[in-house]
């Protein structure tokens, strides 16, 4: 009974320490979408794939998004025609470099400044490489979705005739829905889809700033229950592990570096725990994993999980998804086992 | 439009599920301020994290009024054109959400105790998320040390007969190890850095004149004596019990002492 009681205290402390930090970054991220123009801020990116990866891998400053709020607006940078190394080097970068993110981990890490430091290092040397290979890609639609490439050959039809009229492009949501229930997943929802983009210079009254303002509300609440609905079950999985299972398992695991790292990685990949709290699930095996393995988590887990797995199905062909994976994985198993080794 | 009819048909259950976010949000707004105001949050976070934790609480007690006020004006509310949600099916984040608040406002946290000493590998050692000292610096008197601060020291310079014969006043929980001989007892005290989950347990070793038995595990003592070295066999942060020359309380009054409110140490 008092081992159910005291996970029951770590389950609630990891929510206590990690709902201020989820609520921060679903109300950044909610304003910024309400705030930041995608299409102004395109016309800037660089054309060099080796630039225009770095640049992806720091829009995430502009949106901090976790993990779940960075397919979408990858997505919608693809379709605004966005090469694939900036697409894809924000989306395995964003869910770690940004402001809340690095924050918390300063929280959760702060006695171990190389933690941080080398899980923002790490991220983005994995974002760039892999950015970077992407964009040996020339022609985008031999890695995207049939229904995305759809959609992308329609927006483009949709740009060579510019000029046209407002009710045209008022239908342009409805047309789209009807194709696709991929819509659904969006965590950052309707607000900045293209349809309501290109309305926004039309629409400027009073009432509209008023129904901005309860898109945000709703978008907050919406991502605080989707987002807060996993940490709940990331932190109940969390103390379960601490209390429950018996220690010899956790330190025979824990304390050898490949099986630590393996282990860990396969946590982060199981968890799915928002990446801007993930530093507080990471913490509860700080005493018994090594630090290479934690860096392990904290790097592989905002890349890739199976939450963002059916989200990430949205972008891309499932084939492109498992080389993504593979790679990503074998970076992060061989960065972290040097950094083992040499700390 | 086909699509409009479906929004209306969905619209009751959307105010469902509008309704359980709304009240997920204000339930955990609750908790927090009630943690914040019963001083129970130093038993789940460190108190540098306070007025966050207390500005959170405010901030979703705001958003959840506003919300409530308006699903209160409108009777029917429109239902967004784009379907949220894969994660979950509606209604199951905030549910979650709602039922761990409510556990938290019914069953009061707990202090960690011998128990997740043990499970978490007891040391002498500071934990690896804390800042660790730079130099060695002692300013105050052996005997004004605290447990902690002991740890600290030893771990600044590890050289325990260098503290032979300092007399010492350290306070902490009882926990008992098979490996040690009936007269020793481990005294500990957690130490959080960040909250809960991390609590690092910490320990002296306490030599006593009787059996240990007297004293039952998880018991707080306020133990004053004189810091001796011994050679001992204990299993700490590994599988097998190492045999290394320790620092030891040699115990000459014992007191023992209701759990404090604060049990932890934060850094």
């Amino acid at each position: 009974m008092s081992q159910l009681h005291n996970a029951f205290t770590l389950f609630i402390s990891l929510l206590v320490e990690a709902i201020p930090f989820l609520l921060l970054g679903v109300l950044l991220s909610s304003s910024l979408l309400l705030l930041v123009d995608e299409r102004k801020l395109i016309t800037k990116l660089p054309k060099n794939p080796l630039l225009g990866a770095i640049a992806g891998s720091c829009i995430g400053f502009l949106f901090p998004v976790c993990e779940c709020g960075n397919v979408p607006v990858a997505r919608r940078l693809l379709l605004k025609g966005v090469s694939p190394a900036v697409a894809v080097a924000f989306l395995l970068a964003a869910p770690t470099i940004n402001p809340v993110v690095i924050w918390s981990t300063w929280v959760a890490f702060g006695g171990q400044p190389q933690i941080v430091f080398l899980r923002i290092v790490f991220s983005l040397i994995i974002a760039i490489a892999i950015g970077c290979l992407f964009s040996v890609q020339k022609d985008v639609k031999g890695l995207l979705q049939p229904r995305l490439i759809k959609r992308l050959n329609f927006l483009e039809n949709q740009q060579q005739n510019l000029q046209s009229s407002p009710q045209e492009k008022v239908e342009v949501p409805a047309l789209l829905q009807s194709g696709s229930f991929l819509l659904g997943e969006s965590a950052q929802p309707l607000v900045m889809n293209e349809a309501l983009l290109v309305e926004k210079p039309q629409l400027q009254s009073r009432k509209v700033s008023k129904q901005k303002w309860q898109q945000f509300i709703d978008n907050v609440l919406q991502e605080l229950q989707e987002l807060g609905g996993m940490l709940v079950l990331g932190s109940a999985i969390a103390a379960t592990i601490q209390v429950f299972v018996p220690r010899e398992v956790v330190f025979s695991l824990g304390q050898d570096n490949i099986t630590s790292i393996l282990a860990m990685m396969l946590l982060a990949a199981i968890v799915s725990i928002c990446s801007t709290v993930d530093s507080f699930f990471a913490l509860s095996f700080v005493s018994t994993f090594t630090s290479g393995s934690i860096l392990a988590f904290l790097v592989f887990g905002p890349t890739i999980d199976i939450k963002a797995l059916g989200l990430m199905l949205s972008i891309f062909k499932p084939k492109i998804i498992i080389y993504l994976f593979a790679i990503i994985a074998q970076l992060v198993f061989l960065m972290t086992f040097v950094y083992s080794y040499f700390f | 439009m086909s699509n409009l009819s479906s929004s209306v048909k969905k619209s009751g259950n959307y105010r469902l599920t509008q309704l359980l976010s709304v009240l997920a949000v204000l339930a955990w707004g609750i908790l927090l301020l009630k943690y914040a105001i019963t001083g129970q949050y130093q038993l789940l976070i460190h108190p540098n994290y306070f007025y966050l934790m207390l500005f959170t609480s405010i901030l979703l007690l705001i958003i959840g009024i506003m919300k409530t006020r308006k699903l209160l004006k409108t009777s029917i509310s429109v239902v967004d054109d784009e379907q949220h949600l894969t994660i979950f099916p509606p209604g199951i984040g905030s549910s979650l959400l709602l039922l761990s608040a409510i556990a938290g406002l019914i069953i009061p946290p707990t202090v960690l105790a011998s128990q997740t000493a043990l499970q978490r590998g007891v040391t002498e050692t500071l934990p690896l998320t804390s800042y660790q000292p730079q130099a060695f610096v002692t300013q105050t008197r052996p005997e004004e040390r605290s447990l902690i601060e002991w740890i600290r020291t030893l771990n600044a310079y590890p050289e325990p007969d260098a503290y032979k014969g300092q007399p010492a006043k350290i306070t902490g929980f009882v926990i008992h190890v098979p490996e040690l001989p009936e007269n020793y007892l481990l005294l500990s005290r957690f130490i959080l850095t960040c909250c809960a989950v991390d609590a690092y347990p910490v320990f002296i070793p306490v030599e006593l004149s009787t059996n240990r038995q007297q004293y039952p595990p998880d018991t707080w003592l306020e133990i004053e004596g004189a810091m001796t070295t011994h050679t001992l066999k204990i299993r700490d942060r590994s599988d097998t019990p190492k045999e290394k020359r320790r620092l030891v309380l040699k115990a000459n009054n014992i007191k023992q002492i209701p759990t404090p409110s604060n049990p932890y140490s934060y850094q």
